[in-house]
């Protein structure tokens, strides 16, 4: 792991909520992963709490089902000794009957002071922040706009193998188009200054991939040439019922990953992907297992992240 | 007898800025247009160099009446209109029930008239309900006042109903306005497919979807020998259509809107999603957005419209993706083009974009209105006073709209209408101003 330059170690936090990464700069990533690092330690010691959040109130309040990442922000959440409140809701606001706005008046009087959302409908978060007054807002994923946590989490999992970033070769397979995942992840992994590169099919990618400021290789095979890192993304199987792609077999001959794929790239280069996998789909069993997978340390690396993250937003470090 | 004497003014025509400087208006109708009149027996208005413009037209707009009124009614509709500098707005009929039939084309011109506002045209339905199946009673319709016949907020749902439709209206009915956009392309459509739907991971409507509803449209057009108006066009590629299709001598015309004149796609994405931004068709580049400012100088886009999509706060107040498609604008549309015209297209001739929003869209509707859109002894006295110097705020909660679904709250804007009169009755004034 590299050592913190001294000017980000003495870095001010001004973030107030975690929407996308789009306003984050190098130094802000760096800091906030290296206060990761110390999170990472509480969760290693026999009684895995600190009192950063004492007598906080959070919210995780999800509009869509993902025990993955709410379990991961409980975890942390209760590492901080925060109080914690659950509040899912099947469908979106709308369907409920009560307006988003309603929602956020209700959460403010109730007295939340951190907020972590998931919701169906991209710009629900941001919608959300900026009805709140007092209280502040983690995105934990909308729509298929942004997942903040994720590509940060992520960022600490290639930073821990790989140390500094820069000059880094990513690639990047799978269903971008409908990725929030590797919307945040373009955004993390382009501001540290990597060369990232996204492959998949072209019924699966934005038109105007350049305004992300990344490349586009629809070969697999040239994508994640000497790539330091290789990413693959959930394909989930109504996309085929869209049209977008003719099967599941034909997906994985031509982008699902490999052995054979994984030649192609650095030896030892790292292996990543959001979970839950799909065994055979986006990635073999003998990747996903394989001693050049990551993905259970991506796993562990998301507690640390999301306390680093509601200590720097929510505990007063601001 | 009433007589009102407007002197002192800059006079555009509805073609051209002329060099008289006084209009007399008798019994609602313009006797005089020349300079340096003095009638001892009128009412006299001063324009102290003010612009005076023939009201303002407008093809396209939606009053939610009947059936969503909470968004905005006929009255609503038609007053915002007036304080806009609009003194004539089709109404479209994607109401609910929809106006398909004369009955309810009656029910939206006695409503409007009695408004206190702007004249309120109806537009009826291409087909039955608006279900895009069968043909709806067009000539009853027509014969009642309607002045276009469109299924707009959809495409005329099959090629053959919309090849029917342009045989049986042909070229002496009112136009057949087509809604351009195929739908297999729109589904789940958020914005524009571009730089916007890639950032935001928001879905993408491509402007093929425009293209080849356009492309359809003028096929049939050539085939019937039929007329065809394509409203809100916001792409490059579909001017490109139309302008070869009016080169070739075909009967097709098309207006665009205000908002796609004024924005693009950026200005989603610096909003930071807010619904205020949501429209449909989406604002698009800023290439297609220059195409269209070219397509207004070299004549292919023939007016300017609002496509006023008024919804009240709780409807539209919501996360961009759940919000409903709408822009509302009557009350600040004609503000925010000259505005824009002024600081980012000076080298654009007033004259031409004043000409879209009065004479030429005039010439869209039926016969009896072509009248309209002129100062000329002889025309309805229609009147918009604009001061070029007025600076004002847009603030929707003065807006006589209903609607507050604008993206231009809160900005300053220079050069606003400051009264109108219809057939020359005031319907509106600037209360500051005086």
């Amino acid at each position: 792991m590299s050592a913190m330059p001294n000017e980000v170690a003495q870095l001010t936090w001004k973030h107030r909520n975690v929407i996308d990464l789009d306003n984050w700069t190098r130094e802000e990533l760096y800091f906030c992963l290296d206060q990761a690092r110390h999170m990472e330690n509480v969760m290693d010691r026999p009684i895995k709490k600190v009192p950063v959040l004492r007598g906080k109130m959070c919210v995780n309040l999800f509009f869509e089902n993902s025990t993955r990442t709410r379990v991961s922000f409980e975890l942390a959440e209760k590492m901080l000794s925060a109080d914690v409140v659950n509040w899912s809701v099947s469908g979106s606001s709308t369907a409920k009957g009560e307006t988003m706005r309603d929602t956020a008046w209700t959460l403010e009087a109730m007295g939340a002071d951190i907020v972590v959302m998931r919701h169906g409908a991209v710009g629900a978060p941001q919608y959300l922040a900026s009805k709140l007054k007092h209280g502040i807002v983690l995105n934990a994923g909308d729509g298929t706009h942004a997942h903040p946590t994720q590509a940060l989490l992520d960022l600490y999992t290639a930073w821990k193998h790989l140390g500094t970033l820069e000059g880094k070769k990513i690639a990047i397979v799978g269903d971008v188009l409908h990725s929030r995942v590797a919307r945040s992840d373009v955004l993390g992994f382009g501001t540290m200054g990597c060369d990232v590169v996204l492959s998949g099919p072209p019924t699966m990618m934005p038109r105007e991939i350049e305004a992300l400021g990344v490349r586009y290789e629809k070969d697999p095979k040239i994508a994640v040439k000497d790539a330091d890192m290789v990413y693959l993304l959930r394909i989930q199987r109504e996309r085929q019922q869209d049209g977008l792609f003719p099967s599941v077999d034909e997906y994985h001959r031509w982008w699902g990953a490999d052995s054979e794929l994984l030649t192609y790239a650095k030896p030892g280069a790292l292996v990543m992907h959001p979970g839950p996998i799909n065994r055979g789909v986006e990635i073999a069993s003998e990747i996903a297992d394989g001693h050049q997978s990551v993905i259970l340390e991506q796993v562990r690396s998301g507690v640390a992240i999301r306390m680093a993250l509601l200590y720097l937003c929510g505990g007063g470090a601001r | 007898m009433t007589k009102t004497l407007f002197k002192g003014f800059k006079i555009f025509d509805g073609k051209n800025f002329v060099n008289d400087d006084c209009v007399l208006v008798e019994n609602g109708k313009i006797t005089k247009l020349s300079t340096g009149l003095e009638d001892s027996g009128a009412e006299v208005v001063d324009g102290g160099g003010k612009l005076l413009t023939p009201g303002f037209i407008d093809l396209h707009a939606h009053f939610r009446d009947p059936g969503l009124e909470w968004n905005e009614d006929i009255t609503s509709g038609a007053r915002a209109a007036a304080a806009g500098g609009f003194t004539t707005v089709v109404a479209m009929p994607n109401t609910k029930p929809a106006i398909s039939d004369a009955a309810l084309v009656g029910y939206v011109l006695s409503k409007g008239a009695a408004a206190g506002g702007a004249r309120v045209l109806p537009a009826g339905c291409v087909s039955k309900e608006r279900k895009g199946v069968e043909m709806a009673e067009l000539l009853k319709m027509a014969e009642a006042g309607a002045v276009f016949f469109t299924d707009d907020g959809a495409p005329i749902a099959t090629s053959q109903l919309m090849r029917l439709a342009l045989l049986y209206t042909g070229k002496d009915q009112p136009r057949i306005m087509e809604h351009p956009e195929e739908i297999s392309l729109f589904q789940g459509g958020q914005v524009h497919e571009g730089r916007v739907s890639a950032l935001s991971g928001l879905k993408g409507i491509p402007a093929a979807s425009e293209e080849i509803d356009v492309a359809r449209g003028i096929a049939l057009a050539r085939e019937t020998k039929g007329r065809i108006h394509f409203t809100h066009i916001s792409s490059a590629g579909a001017l490109t259509f139309i302008r070869n299709a009016k080169k070739e001598g075909l009967d097709v015309t098309c207006d665009t809107t205000f908002h796609h004149l004024t924005l693009n796609e950026n200005a989603v994405i610096n909003s930071g999603y807010n619904s205020r931004y949501k429209v449909n068709p989406p604002l698009r580049s800023k290439e297609d957005q220059d195409a269209l400012w070219a397509g207004l100088q070299d004549g292919t886009i023939d007016a300017i419209v609002t496509d006023h999509a008024p919804w009240h706060m709780d409807e539209k107040d919501e996360p961009f993706q759940e919000a409903p498609f709408g822009i509302a604008s009557l009350d600040c549309a004609a503000a925010v083009l000259m505005d824009f015209r002024n600081k980012q297209y000076p080298e654009v001739p007033l004259e031409l974009i004043l000409r879209k929003m009065t004479s030429a869209p005039a010439a869209l509707l039926p016969e009896k209105w072509q009248g309209l859109g002129v100062i000329a002894e002889g025309a309805a006295a229609d009147l918009t006073v604009i001061d070029e110097e007025r600076t004002r705020i847009v603030d929707c909660n003065s807006w006589k709209s209903k609607a507050r679904c604008c993206p231009w709250e809160g900005i300053a804007l220079t050069s606003w209408p400051v009264a109108t009169y219809l057939e020359g009755k005031k319907i509106w004034e600037d209360e500051e101003e005086i």
